[in-house]
């Protein structure tokens, strides 16, 4: 099973959020280039800690958002002025606040369904080919997980180095293995 | 690892600037002398433009009472240290009665349901005598001004109790208070919104506009507050208390409601519109055509449009000088909102603009900000007994 080309990285553990959160700092410092931490809750500060930047979704959401009300209003212009010119109660034919609710259903849709999209995008998702580490990390423990291209021997004195009180090298497993 | 919880400093009452209190104190004899001049030269423009500011800045002083028992009511964390400023607004409500009492000698001139023989003969206004009648419209309005300063006296007193005390049995008091307020809050302002500002127009009717005119009053409490708060900022009283995260809650907060204001104003016009019934369409008649569609057009560009793009993104909401400006921006756009709901009944021909109406606002506004002034010289501009206000101190996203 140890066989070197099934390497995933080497896993430290930690006991409490703080010791995690200051962990990871020097790991994003130390310049890792792929490096993750598992929490049982959400730790406030950890985006920064991991040096993550902010998400590019809202943009997606806007422009898509953007797209549905411009669609929607196009599309109802179409039917009800140009293809099939409707005369409803004496009113013009480009009736815009007719529209609007429509305008504002298409808006909210194209913009959630391309946030949902847009999100297992930048996430990587669905991803079948990872398992769980350790139980331990849903439970009551704080993980930092750090990947290839770090060798087995870097990861683990690194780790061992920032006060990790457990470290191991983990093998990929998946469902589909 | 040690957390101190209770080191909170006091950052004590805040005293406005002496030129700025002279302003405010020049203002109200501005506008007393306007709105007696007006009175002879044209009452329907003083009167008009009096039930206009009276409108909104009970509007704004309600507001203020409103965001602070949601605060209670939810149990809300974030807005530990901004609340009192919030409360500071409620400081005009008794001033209410006042500027009530002296609307009840233009009720004559205002209401056309009150003159007989206006509605003797007109079916549909006789029809409504039981309801809209001088005697009942007083009863009415001061029912509910007596809710809103029984509830503005006990749960604001709980509130300054509490800086002294630090009782957190006086935030709990406030809690089962909140509901009772929110409830009679909603019936009492959407009859005082249907008499001093639906009643204009007697024959019509919506029955949204009770709830317009609250989307209106939270769209502008919110900027009040907003406006205070980075004020206060800037001169240091809430520099170790109010940080960006804070500002974000309460910029997400303005433009949520940029769009319920909107969402409410359109659900009121486009029914009314869809169904074109000669009995509720003529509103809209009048503020569609002649100037006053320019009027219309600025609401739907200036009142939603224009804070909500510059609210949308993340960076302008935890900007203190974008705030402020948007808050002042969304404070004139509510102030030309109620502008439009009272005029066009006066003047079809399109907005009336001019030393009467300047001048009585601006003395609408003296009054305001010497209460509130008034209320911050005296008081804690932070309410620092609040059990939740260290929490609130780590606030973050």
């Amino acid at each position: 099973m140890n066989s070197g080309k099934n390497f995933a990285g080497v896993i430290g553990f930690f006991d409490e959020p703080r010791a995690l959160l200051e962990a990871t700092r020097q790991v994003r410092d130390a310049n890792f280039a792929r490096f993750d931490s598992f929490t049982p809750y959400p730790v406030h500060g950890m985006d920064a800690a991991q040096g993550i930047k902010r998400s590019r979704i809202p943009y997606v959401t806007f422009v898509a958002g953007l797209c549905g009300f411009l669609f929607a209003f196009w599309f109802q212009y179409w039917t009800m002025a140009v293809d099939w010119p409707l005369n409803v109660g004496g009113k013009p034919f480009n009736s815009w606040p007719a529209f609007v609710p429509v305008m504002f259903e298409l808006t909210v849709l194209v913009a959630g369904l391309s946030t949902l999209v847009a999100m297992l995008y930048f996430n990587r998702l669905p991803n079948v080919f990872r398992r769980g580490f350790d139980p331990s990390i849903t439970r009551d423990r704080f993980a930092l997980l750090i990947e290839p291209p770090a060798s087995e021997k870097e990861a683990t004195e690194f780790l061992e180095q920032i006060g990790a009180k457990e470290v191991r090298a983990v093998y990929a497993q998946g469902w589909f293995e | 690892m040690t957390i101190r919880l209770n080191r909170v400093q006091n950052p004590g009452t805040f005293d406005a600037p002496a030129p700025f209190k002279m302003m405010l104190l020049t203002f109200c004899v501005l506008g007393a002398l306007t709105f007696a001049i007006g009175l002879s030269v044209s009452p329907t423009r003083a009167w008009a433009s009096f039930v206009h500011n009276h409108f909104y800045f009970m509007s704004l002083a309600l507001g203020g009472l409103f965001f602070a028992s949601i605060q209670w009511l939810t149990g809300a964390m974030w807005s530990a240290p901004l609340r009192r400023l919030s409360e500071s607004l409620t400081a005009y409500l008794p001033l209410v009665l006042l500027s009530f009492a002296i609307l009840y000698f233009g009720i004559q001139s205002l209401y056309p349901w009150s003159n007989p023989e206006h509605v003797f003969g007109d079916p549909i206004l006789e029809g409504k005598t039981g309801y809209l009648n001088t005697g009942f419209f007083v009863i009415r309005n001061l029912l509910g001004l007596a809710v809103w300063l029984f509830f503005s006296k006990v749960m604001i007193g709980n509130s300054l109790k509490q800086d002294i005390s630090g009782d957190h049995r006086l935030t709990e008091r406030n809690r089962s208070l909140s509901p009772v307020f929110l409830i009679l809050f909603a019936i009492t302002f959407t009859s005082a919104s249907f008499d001093q500002l639906m009643s204009l127009d007697p024959h019509w009717f919506s029955t949204i506009f009770g709830v317009y005119c609250f989307a209106g009053l939270f769209y502008a409490a919110l900027a009040a507050i907003c406006l205070l708060t980075v004020y206060l900022k800037s001169q240091g009283k809430l520099k170790e208390l109010v940080n960006e995260n804070h500002l974000h809650d309460l910029g997400k907060f303005m433009f949520a409601f940029t769009i319920f204001w909107a969402y409410i104003g359109f659900s009121q016009f486009m029914l009314i519109w869809y169904a074109n019934l000669p009995e509720e369409t003529g509103y809209y008649l009048k503020r569609m055509h002649s100037n006053w569609y320019y009027v219309s057009a600025f609401l739907l560009v200036g009142k939603f449009l224009t804070p909500f793009f510059l609210l949308i993104t993340r960076s302008a909401k935890r900007n203190s000088r974008v705030l402020a400006g948007v808050a002042v921006f969304m404070l004139i756009a509510q102030w030309i909102d109620v502008l439009w709901m009272v005029q066009p009944e006066f003047f079809s021909d399109g907005p009336v603009f001019g030393f009467i109406e300047i001048g009585v606002t601006l003395g609408f506004s003296g009054i305001f900000g010497i209460t509130v002034a008034r209320f911050l010289r005296k008081n804690n501009v932070v309410a620092i007994g609040d059990p939740r206000l260290a929490e609130s101190l780590r606030h973050e996203q």
